[in-house]
């Protein structure tokens, strides 16, 4: 029972029970739940025990020790003498002493590697987790539909996916499993597929991903040609030399070890273009609203939990190229404060409970995304603090909401309901509980990750303000020579470092124009939005819980006999879940245990993020100033809609004019029509133009070729027997003809 | 043993004239049977065509001094006849289905899509006869024929 085997066994349980879902599931019947929350369950357990393991063997403490296990399970593709390194470049082979021939072609191989680390083990707790309590809630959800194995054989395949590539160790099957994620996407929201608006949600979605998808091919492309590999890992070569891997602890340990300027930033930019695309960030946001037409449990799992968290998992991962690139790291946060914003803004003005929930999801992420810009190891522990506490109360908020559905007939406009506090209590006190943790209100769970962000925010922008912390928050990664952790690339001889120090400014030394971004000025802007959007938060989801839990009880005509507290194995999960919304913020920042784990993830090993570690502080100013937020939020929403008829006059009627501007999502979705669709129906109708009047003409000429040629040559059949005998004439005329000619 | 002064060569001159009359006769008989359109001119063109050749056949017999010529006319006169029998009945049973000579009247074998190549209307065949003057009577007329009924006012 090595750690090797249990990691591949993670994917590999729910891969199992998706097969056998797809195979046995119309048998199964009402049963068809079985296999799939089985594999889940088990791969839950066995997640479990990684991250025990993991925690254990990282030590913990002051200086963890970077925990990195690679599993190799086959060399999925190989071809000899791909890549020939220049000599100076990034991708080097270590090791040869300077005159030999650095320039030995490298073979392009993709192996099948697992790598554990306490990133993936934290991601594999979430992903299997979550994926479990949804599908326990999915057998009461789904219980009448027709594609009940289906939607099952679907969660399953989407564990999978999501697990392989949290765990993957090479950016290709990375990008095979972003893919793979992308298609279960589209497969679960197209789940009612009959409704023309769910099918076009799933193609929406599917043709927006696809847009970061190629940010994330050209990305590998360029990730191959400056590193000569694509490999996190180290791998040995035939030869005995070390090949670094592009986070393997090699190049992680050398100060030079990534490329920044141009080229670097290029890489982190389009690595930013696919997790804008996977995690709805501005301006590829405009899926996930649409993405709720899918099941609520689907929705719960894939569009607030995991599927999302696959952008910020990217950057995460992808730290150490960012450090080389300080202006594509402000871009990053700049992308998702924005984001934030604007969907805090839209979020305001939803009145279907779901596109609350999607615009919340994009203006959480936007926080995450808003926090890996920073740069600083608070910062990264941060996004992944403030993913793991989001994944638990969304999850939640999301299944809440599926349960007031469920049990009011599938109504979800708040207008037509209300006061459903008495109908469905369990119900009504897991979503306040999940609504607490969403605003930030001491002491759930979003309260302290939210604070983090903040804090991570904070000191970018005033890094005076931090006192003896603020040497070590420099606007540029200070690379200092004595961080490096284990046998650097110098002692083995590595070519790059030969002048280090000069090559270490000169690599530094190359800025590109995004660079001047990166002032405090803008980080003060940022976290102004943030903090603005904190108040904005609270303000959405207390008005959606006021309107759907408080006031009259009214209940719409689609209940029927439905109008009741879900059944139990819907409220477990709600219940289960309420309980780390509650308590995992407290309970992990006090004892520093997730920042200390992350710590000893590889990617943050590295000496540039490794450098910006400073001991957690609790900032009471900053918590004050978000409570405060918080407290507006909520009091304002409860001055609009506590107590009141949910289809009443909306306190949003003071926002005058700009009201239809948020309701219509900013016309966003208007000019993509306009730029981007309506061109490209104009081409496609040019083409089709094309196709029928040239290309469809051209074939049926052909054809009608031999039908022009036979209608000349019938008329030689003219029933006149003296014409007949004239051909006969004219043809030996032609023979004489022809043999006097000849001879 | 063929006599000698009969196995004599004839002069080229006799040969160029007796082709060109072959071949004369030929393209007459041609042209007939390609744009006559009575029966028995038709076939009277073929007999003509026919003799052309015979006429070839001789003169080149004469100028090689061989009689291989003449005999191989001998045949196709032969043939003609025969030919000349077939032909005739076979005029006469056109005749009896459609009551003219005319190989215009046998179009129906062509293309289902094209028109009739000529005669785009059938003539009418019974216009009516010239009058014919009376004149008095001379002598003793005839007795009344027997097959009288069989016999057409025209053709």
């Amino acid at each position: 029972m090595s750690p090797s085997f249990l990691l591949v066994l993670v994917p590999l349980l729910p891969l199992a029970a998706a097969i056998v879902t797809v195979l046995a599931g119309r048998r199964l019947g009402s049963r068809a739940h079985l296999p799939a929350v089985a594999g889940i369950a088990a791969a839950a357990a066995v997640a479990f025990v990684l991250l025990v393991v993991t925690a254990r063997s990282s030590g913990g403490g002051e200086h963890p020790r970077p925990v990195d296990m690679v599993t190799t399970l086959w060399q999925w593709a190989t071809v000899s003498e791909a890549y020939e390194p220049a000599a100076d470049s990034a991708a080097a082979v270590p090791g040869t002493a300077v005159g030999t021939d650095a320039h030995a072609a490298r073979p392009f191989s993709i192996a099948v590697a697992l790598r554990l680390d306490p990133l993936t083990a934290t991601m594999l707790m979430i992903i299997t987790g979550v994926g479990l309590l949804v599908a326990i809630y999915s057998i009461g959800y789904m219980h009448d539909d027709p594609g009940y194995p289906r939607f099952f054989a679907l969660v399953a395949m989407f564990v999978f996916s999501m697990s392989m590539l949290v765990a993957a160790s090479n950016f290709l099957l990375v990008y095979v499993f972003w893919e793979a994620v992308g298609a279960c996407s589209y497969l679960l929201i197209g789940f009612w597929f009959q409704k023309p608006e769910a099918a076009r949600a799933a193609k929406k979605a599917f043709l927006v991903n696809r847009v970061g998808d190629f940010g994330l091919a050209i990305g590998v492309f360029l990730l191959w040609l400056t590193y000569g590999t694509l490999d996190f890992h180290d791998t040995l070569s035939p030869d005995g030399t070390i090949l670094p891997g592009i986070l393997g602890q090699t190049r992680l340990a050398d100060v030079s070890g990534y490329v920044g300027g141009a080229v670097g930033t290029a890489i982190c930019l389009l690595l930013l273009l696919a997790a804008c695309g996977k995690s709805a960030q501005l301006p590829l946001h405009v899926w996930l609203p649409d993405a709720m037409e899918g099941p609520t449990p689907a929705s719960a799992l894939i569009h607030a939990a995991t599927m999302v968290t696959a952008g910020i998992y990217l950057i995460a991962r992808s730290a150490p190229l960012y450090m080389a690139c300080p202006g594509a790291l402000v871009t990053v946060s700049i992308v998702g404060t924005t984001t934030a914003l604007v969907a805090a803004l839209i979020g305001m003005v939803q009145n279907d409970l779901k596109r609350v929930l999607a615009y919340s999801t994009i203006s959480q992420l936007g926080y995450m995304f808003a926090s890996l810009g920073t740069g600083t190891l608070l910062g990264f522990t941060a996004a992944i603090f403030h993913l793991l506490t989001h994944a638990f109360f969304k999850a939640l908020l999301f299944l809440g909401a599926g349960s007031v559905m469920h049990s009011i007939g599938g109504v979800i406009d708040m207008r037509r309901f209300g006061g459903l506090r008495k109908l469905m209590p369990i119900t009504a006190a897991t979503f306040l509980i999940g609504s607490l943790a969403l605003a930030g209100v001491a002491p759930f769970a979003g309260f302290f990750s939210k604070d983090e962000i903040l804090a991570s925010l904070h000191q970018k922008g005033w890094p005076s303000a931090h006192g003896e912390h603020g040497e070590h928050h420099a606007l540029v990664p200070r690379l200092p020579e004595t961080a490096a952790v284990g046998p650097t690339l110098h002692d083995v001889g590595y070519r790059g470092v030969a002048d280090h120090g000069e090559h270490a400014t000169a690599h530094a030394a190359e800025s590109v124009g995004l660079d001047a971004l990166d002032s405090p000025a803008v980080w003060q802007t940022l976290f102004w939005m943030a903090l603005v959007t904190a108040g904005l938060t609270a303000f959405y989801t207390f008005r959606a819980v006021f309107m759907t839990f408080t006031g009259p009880l009214r209940v719409p005509e689609e209940a029927g006999h439905h109008a009741h507290e879900s059944p139990r194995v819907m409220t477990l999960p709600l219940i289960i879940l309420a309980v780390p919304a509650t308590l995992a913020g407290l309970v992990l920042f006090t004892t520093e245990g997730l920042s200390s784990f992350l710590a000893a993830t590889p990617s943050f090993t590295a000496p540039a993020v490794a450098a910006t570690a400073a001991p957690a502080v609790f900032h009471w100013d900053l918590a004050l100033q978000g409570t405060l937020a918080a407290a507006l939020g909520i009091v304002i929403a409860a001055v609009g809609h506590l107590g009141r008829r949910s289809d009443g006059p909306q306190l949003e009627r003071w926002l005058g004019p700009v009201r239809p501007f948020l309701e219509n999502r900013m016309f966003i979705d208007q000019l993509y029509t306009a730029v981007v669709i309506k061109p490209v129906e104009a081409v496609a109708y040019l083409a089709a133009m094309f196709d029928r009047s040239i290309i469809d003409r051209l074939v049926l000429g052909v054809a009608r070729l031999p039908v022009s040629v036979g209608n000349l040559v019938r008329r030689l059949q003219s029933g006149l027997v003296q014409r007949y005998a004239l051909a006969g004439v004219v043809g030996v005329l032609a023979i004489i003809v022809l043999l006097a000619w000849r001879l | 043993m063929i006599p000698a002064p009969l196995l004599a060569a004839a002069p080229l001159p006799l040969l160029q004239n007796g082709l060109m009359v072959g071949a004369i006769l030929f393209s007459l008989g041609l042209v007939g049977i390609l744009t006559r359109r009575n029966l028995i001119v038709m076939f009277l063109s073929a007999e003509l065509m026919l003799q052309g050749i015979s006429v070839s056949l001789v003169a080149w017999s004469r100028y090689h001094g061989d009689f291989g010529g003449q005999v191989l006319v001998i045949f196709v006169l032969s043939v003609a006849a025969c030919e000349a029998a077939v032909a005739l009945v076979f005029v006469l049973q056109a005749f009896t289905r459609t009551g003219r000579l005319d190989s215009a009247a046998w179009q129906s074998l062509r293309e289902s899509t094209l028109g009739r190549s000529v005669d785009h209307e059938i003539p009418a065949i019974d216009a009516p006869l010239p009058v014919f003057p009376r004149l008095t009577p001379a002598g003793v007329s005839p007795a009344a024929d027997a097959d009288a009924g069989l016999q057409r006012e025209h053709v």
